[in-house]
């Protein structure tokens, strides 16, 4: 087990390095110069610019003073555009938010979704199976961009309980709703996959088996039909949490919270290419790192994987 | 005995008179179960009404999708609500551009971004897994590894720079929205191949000397066309929820063109000054077209593979 986590671990960096050579690729690709606007500024002028953010040197002296600044100083360099910060500053500024609201939506979904799933799979063919298999159905054509204005309409507009958008420091009234529409259509993914995998458990051999012994209800469920019936959940978390983080870039932009999708589109808007990679790799790491944990999980529970 | 006689000559009669039992190819079968499915073919039936009124719509309004009603520009949340009286069936935008024209002019981007971008990944996905899973072996592991590399990778940041990099154009759009989702395919039809190539069929092609690619796209790729219609009709409401996304942000489509995610999003903009039919339509549209696409979805997959539910 220890030496399968290390040789994951260690495959997970040539992933990460492909992420941040494809953002260079890009950064370099792309028409025009940064620093290019609609005056147009001197030759001299732009020279001088380029000689200080040092795109004039040849690409894989960039190249290597790029990498060198993020493996050994962890620094992904000046911003182009907001010209007294660095990159640095803004992830540090956005990142707590994003993070706060995306690892509610994440416990959340999960937390509410898994329970669901099984109390639906236990009690099959019932009203709460209904509700369950209802609402799963309901919540696939509701991500979070539609999710958003909805809320805004209900608890805004209309009951007049909850700020419209903002953060202000991360108050409980501020996260409820960026966690609401961000966690609502995993949730109902984790308790759709949950049930129809734990209705297949539920009619293998060793579960009547276990019946035949005469276990309890709740034993059958906890102790042998949980482990093989998160199985599918988990290999789904990966995917689930990779477009969590995409989301909040929504969530970003329509609750005004400050967090990197702002920063994110802003950059995006302002061809801020440094920041845009800077944004682009963290949360490539972030995703890259998640999907290791998974693949470590699941090594963990699935009696079929030896390691 | 002679009773016994008579059954059987009756028998071997009533036998010859009937026609010989046809097979019936696992097509035929899952139509067959396919129509048995309410919710599914009822959201055919939406959808077609659907695209039909996307295509033909626009002909039966006065007003187009890009010229604005200066009449209630300015003025659009009190006199922009849906009416009959001035033409605007879905009233207007808050430029005062008629909603109509433009909701039924998104509807028509996002069915084609979804579908054209779904083409797009199929045909990557499907020939990209059937050589990784009939080749095998290293072939298969350096192939499967770079679509693992790819999948872990946020690739609607990539995306996103792509766009800001070479223009907004709905061609881009087509076409990223495509290269970046045939991953899953690529993986599913990878795992029928191997399973496939095993087949005595494959065997006898090999053996009678067919070339691989001839191999490939006259034995396996046929093979695999079930579970692919699957995977395919759950993946175009999949990119247009995609495409909606990037929208929503800004940065996809670009006006005056419009799709059902930049409607949404202006819609959701304005809700505040009480101009819900802004993002009532478009969103009744999306919600609509995309219930339709998973109920077809769900449909084919329990037609084609009765036993996966």
């Amino acid at each position: 087990m220890f030496s399968f986590i290390i040789r994951r671990t260690f495959s997970s960096i040539p992933t990460i390095l492909i992420l941040i050579l494809i953002s260079f690729a890009l950064m370099r690709l792309a028409p025009g110069s940064p620093f290019s606007s609609d005056r147009g500024l001197p030759p001299e002028v732009l020279a001088n610019l380029e000689a200080k953010y040092g795109l004039n040197l040849p690409w894989f002296e960039q190249l290597y003073t790029y990498l060198k600044g993020i493996i050994f100083s962890f620094d992904f360099g000046p911003s182009f555009k907001y010209k007294d910060r660095s990159v640095n500053d803004i992830l540090a500024q956005g990142f707590p938010v994003t993070l706060t609201y995306g690892l509610w939506s994440f416990f959340i979904a999960v937390a509410v979704g898994i329970p669901l799933g099984i109390a639906a799979a236990v009690r099959h063919n019932t009203k709460l199976d209904y509700l369950a298999v209802g609402f799963s159905i309901g919540a696939q054509v509701l991500p979070n961009f539609v999710m958003a204005p909805i809320l805004v309409i209900i608890f805004t507009l209309w009951l007049n309980w909850l700020p419209g958008g903002g953060w202000n420091g991360g108050e409980w009234q501020y996260v409820i709703m960026p966690v609401i529409a961000l966690s609502t259509s995993y949730m109902a993914s984790i308790a759709r996959i949950t049930r129809s995998s734990m209705l297949e458990v539920l009619s293998a051999n060793f579960i009547r088996t276990a019946k035949a012994k005469g276990l309890a209800n709740s034993s059958i469920i906890l102790n042998h039909a949980l482990k093989p019936a998160l199985l599918p959940v988990i290999s789904y978390l990966g995917p689930a949490f990779v477009s969590m983080i995409t989301g909040s870039v929504i969530i970003d932009i329509y609750f005004s919270t400050g967090g990197m999708g702002q920063f994110f589109v802003d950059a995006a808007l302002n061809r801020d290419y440094s920041l845009l990679m800077g944004v682009t790799i963290v949360f490539g790491v972030m995703t890259i790192l998640f999907n290791t944990i998974v693949d470590i999980a699941y090594a963990w529970l699935d009696p079929k994987i030896r390691l | 005995m002679l009773v016994n006689k008579k059954k059987l000559a009756a028998m071997v009669d009533s036998a010859s008179s009937q026609t010989p039992i046809e097979g019936r190819s696992q097509w035929q079968d899952a139509m067959v179960r396919f129509k048995q499915n309410k919710a599914a073919l009822v959201s055919v039936f939406v959808l077609f009404a659907m695209i039909t009124i996307a295509f033909i719509g626009p002909l039966l309004s006065q007003w187009d999708y890009e010229t604005i009603d200066w009449a209630l520009t300015g003025n659009a949340a009190e006199m922009g609500a849906p009416s009959i009286a001035n033409g605007h069936f879905f009233g207007t935008d808050d430029l005062g551009r008629d909603l109509y024209a433009r909701v039924l002019q998104g509807t028509q981007i996002s069915l084609m971004v979804g579908i054209i971008g779904t083409v797009v990944a199929v045909l990557v996905g499907v020939l990209y897994g059937a050589v990784s899973g009939y080749f095998g072996g290293r072939i298969d592991n350096v192939m499967m590894r770079f679509v693992d590399i790819l999948m872990s990778i946020p690739y609607m940041f990539i995306l996103i720079i792509l766009f800001v990099m070479f223009g907004r154009s709905v061609y881009i759009l087509f076409i990223g929205l495509g290269l970046f989702s045939w991953m899953d395919m690529a993986r599913i039809v990878r795992g029928q191949t191997l399973s496939l190539k095993q087949k005595e069929f494959i065997e006898a092609a090999v053996a009678s000397g067919v070339s691989d690619f001839t191999i490939i796209v006259r034995h396996i790729v046929p093979n695999l066309l079930g579970i692919v219609v699957v995977y395919t009709s759950l993946m175009i409401p999949n990119l247009i929820l995609l495409e909606s996304f990037i929208s929503f942000l800004g940065l996809g489509i670009q006006e005056p063109l419009t799709s059902w995610g930049a409607l949404i999003s202006d819609g959701a903009k304005t809700i505040q000054y009480g101009t819900l039919w802004q993002l009532a339509f478009p969103l009744g549209f999306f919600i609509t077209g995309l219930f339709c696409f998973f109920f077809i979805g769900d449909g084919l997959r329990d037609a084609f593979d009765p036993k996966d539910r």
